[in-house]
């Protein structure tokens, strides 16, 4: 009972500091249902770089992503939300948003996950750009089902070029400044995702 | 010989549950008490100091409902009307006036936020006079506007970080395809600001096309300025409006006192049952010492001293109760305050509960006042007992 107590006011403590969220689903339930059609349920967890692994942890996620966080805003300590997504009493999936500065603004790239890391779904809950529409479009967005973590080993976030199934992904409009904006987000989405479901 | 205070606590010791539920009972009453009233001063605090860091004690806008004033001043809202800008011109002839600001607010469809899209709105201001209305606001990086015409946007904090942007970095003018450059990102001011993106007044006229035209003037008075006399005298410019930040205080205010009497009504509920609560375990605690309280007084104990020891118990009840429910009130302000701002209709950005050292003793003081009316009826009941009768019988009836 003491041990209930405790952890009930740990709680409720500790919730006004989570609370600063760095990219959340606009509307969950919603957005849940429209992602995975099947599911009957979903589980939030806020994760963080600094307190699950702090600067080593960074490190090996830069590693990965092949690019320093860098700016005022990609910092070690911002929190992630995570949507562990069931189907019955099974995990169905995953769903994460990163915040990637793009060059009008900032890009919210939310990905859809099954249980191997394989993207079922990539959208923008916030993005601007003089090309909005395109990148919108399902016809780009499509490209990057099936696609996982290891299809962008091969593309340098840095040289914005490499080979591959990342780098061989259509810009729907060439010379658009956003397009490796969006490449980027969505590599260091998987990376962090990588870490968050503990996938080898 | 032990204290009559010692013997109290350890007769609440004995029944641990049933003192550790009462005391838990005034302590959430406690709770709710310093919560809310910490919320009446903290919030009147936050909205002056919102208003009076808006840097002018009179704005006058473009005529329209009062409403539609305030919500344009507070929250940038929509439903924009114009004032010619040859106003500033009248306004600055006149002898009340120490300084003027001209802005102008603009609001756009902007698709690419979520699904459905929303709105994106610029303050256009004037960089030769605003930063001297706002003296509170500082540069995390950059600087105001090169000149009055620039396509620049100075940032707010909340703002930049949403639009992950720094120094030298675009933004895009949403439906006008015009870029607008960063030149400096505000401090955290925990004000409106935050969320705004300031632009040159002169310029944002040129991307919306309303050349001339403004939504608002801010207006400082000289000290000493009858603020009444002036606003009526500034109705004799046509189709204008004044809102004073008093005028404005008192809106919001109404608008939240009902929630605020809602509150207090809950607060002296829970009071109440708190108070019944004590009640009930002390006369439970007199009821099941019946006998012993016989025996006490068979060897000597007054009916002074049984009602202090009654009395007693009620105390410590309340003061341990009072300073559990301050703590918690003081340990629980943020979620308390995230739970207000989720109710009330607006919220001012500062802290909505001021919760002092005065405030804590005198909530206790209510609740110790409060305590000790409850224990006089049990106490008294108590010292009334009759050594004979409580000594024949185990269980008393009170």
């Amino acid at each position: 009972m003491k041990k209930i107590i405790i952890a009930l006011l740990v709680l409720l403590l500790l919730a006004p500091l989570w609370s600063a969220v760095g990219c959340d689903l606009n509307d969950p339930d919603k957005d849940v249902k429209r992602l995975f059609p099947g599911s009957t349920g979903y589980k939030t967890t806020y994760r963080s770089i600094q307190r699950e692994g702090g600067k080593p942890l960074l490190a090996q996620i830069e590693k990965r992503l092949g690019d320093k966080f860098s700016g005022l805003y990609e910092t070690i300590d911002i929190p992630y939300t995570l949507y562990t997504i069931y189907k019955g009493k099974s995990i169905a999936g995953y769903i994460h948003g990163v915040n990637q500065k793009g060059y009008y603004g900032g890009l919210q790239v939310f990905l859809s996950l099954d249980t191997t890391g394989r993207i079922t779904n990539m959208y923008f809950q916030k993005i601007s750009s003089k090309n909005v529409k395109l990148y919108k479009a399902s016809s780009f967005t499509d490209q990057f089902k099936g696609l996982s973590l290891r299809d962008f080993d091969a593309y340098s976030v840095t040289k914005r070029s490499g080979t591959g199934k990342a780098a061989s992904i259509h810009n729907p409009a060439p010379g658009d400044k956003d397009f490796p904006a969006i490449l980027r987000g969505v590599k260091k989405n998987l990376v962090l995702m990588q870490h968050f479901a503990n996938w080898k | 010989m032990p204290s009559i205070s010692a013997i109290a606590y350890k007769n609440l010791k004995r029944k641990r549950l049933r003192s550790f539920l009462t005391l838990l009972g005034i302590s959430l009453s406690t709770w709710v008490l310093i919560s809310l009233l910490g919320f009446n001063q903290g919030y009147e605090r936050s909205l002056s100091t919102d208003i009076d860091n808006l840097g002018f004690q009179v704005l006058l806008t473009a005529k329209g409902c009062p409403y539609e004033a305030a919500t344009l001043m507070m929250q940038g809202g929509a439903g924009l009307r114009y004032m010619p800008e040859s106003v500033l011109d009248s306004l600055a002839t006149q002898p009340e006036v120490q300084k003027l600001t001209p802005m102008l607010m603009q609001a756009v469809f902007d698709p690419t936020i979520g699904d459905t899209g929303a709105i994106a709105a610029f303050t256009g201001v004037d960089p030769a006079t605003f930063p001297s209305m706002r003296t509170y606001l500082e540069f995390a990086e950059g600087a105001w506007f090169t000149n009055p015409t620039a396509m620049e946007a100075v940032i707010g904090y909340e703002a930049a970080e949403l639009e992950q942007r720094q120094v030298g970095d675009l933004i895009l003018v949403p439906d006008k395809n015009v870029e607008l450059k960063v030149v400096g990102i505000l401090k955290r001011s925990g004000t409106q600001d935050d969320g705004t993106i300031f632009v040159p007044y002169k310029a944002l006229q040129q991307v919306f096309g309303v050349q001339g035209k403004l939504t608002s003037v801010g207006i400082k008075v000289h000290k000493n300025t009858d603020i009444n006399a002036f606003e009526e005298k500034l109705y004799s410019l046509q189709d204008v409006q004044v809102v004073s930040m008093a005028q404005v205080k008192s809106t919001i205010s109404s608008l939240v006192t009902t929630a605020k009497v809602m509150v207090m009504s809950i607060a002296i509920i829970a009071i109440l049952i708190a108070m019944v609560g004590v009640m009930n375990t002390i006369l439970m605690s007199v009821l099941e010492r019946y006998q012993e309280i016989g025996i006490m007084k068979s060897m000597g104990a007054s009916a002074g001293h049984i009602f202090r020891l009654i009395w007693s118990e009620t105390v410590i009840l309340c003061l341990l109760g009072g300073i559990v429910g301050a703590l918690l009130a003081l340990g629980l302000a943020t979620l308390t305050e995230s739970l207000i701002r989720y109710i009330l209709p607006f919220s001012p950005k500062g802290s909505l509960i001021l919760i002092d050292f005065p405030l804590v003793l005198r909530s206790i003081g209510i609740i110790m006042g409060i305590g000790l009316v409850s224990g006089i009826y049990p106490a008294y009941r108590a010292s009334r007992i009759k050594p004979i009768e409580a000594i024949r019988s185990s269980e008393g009836e009170l």
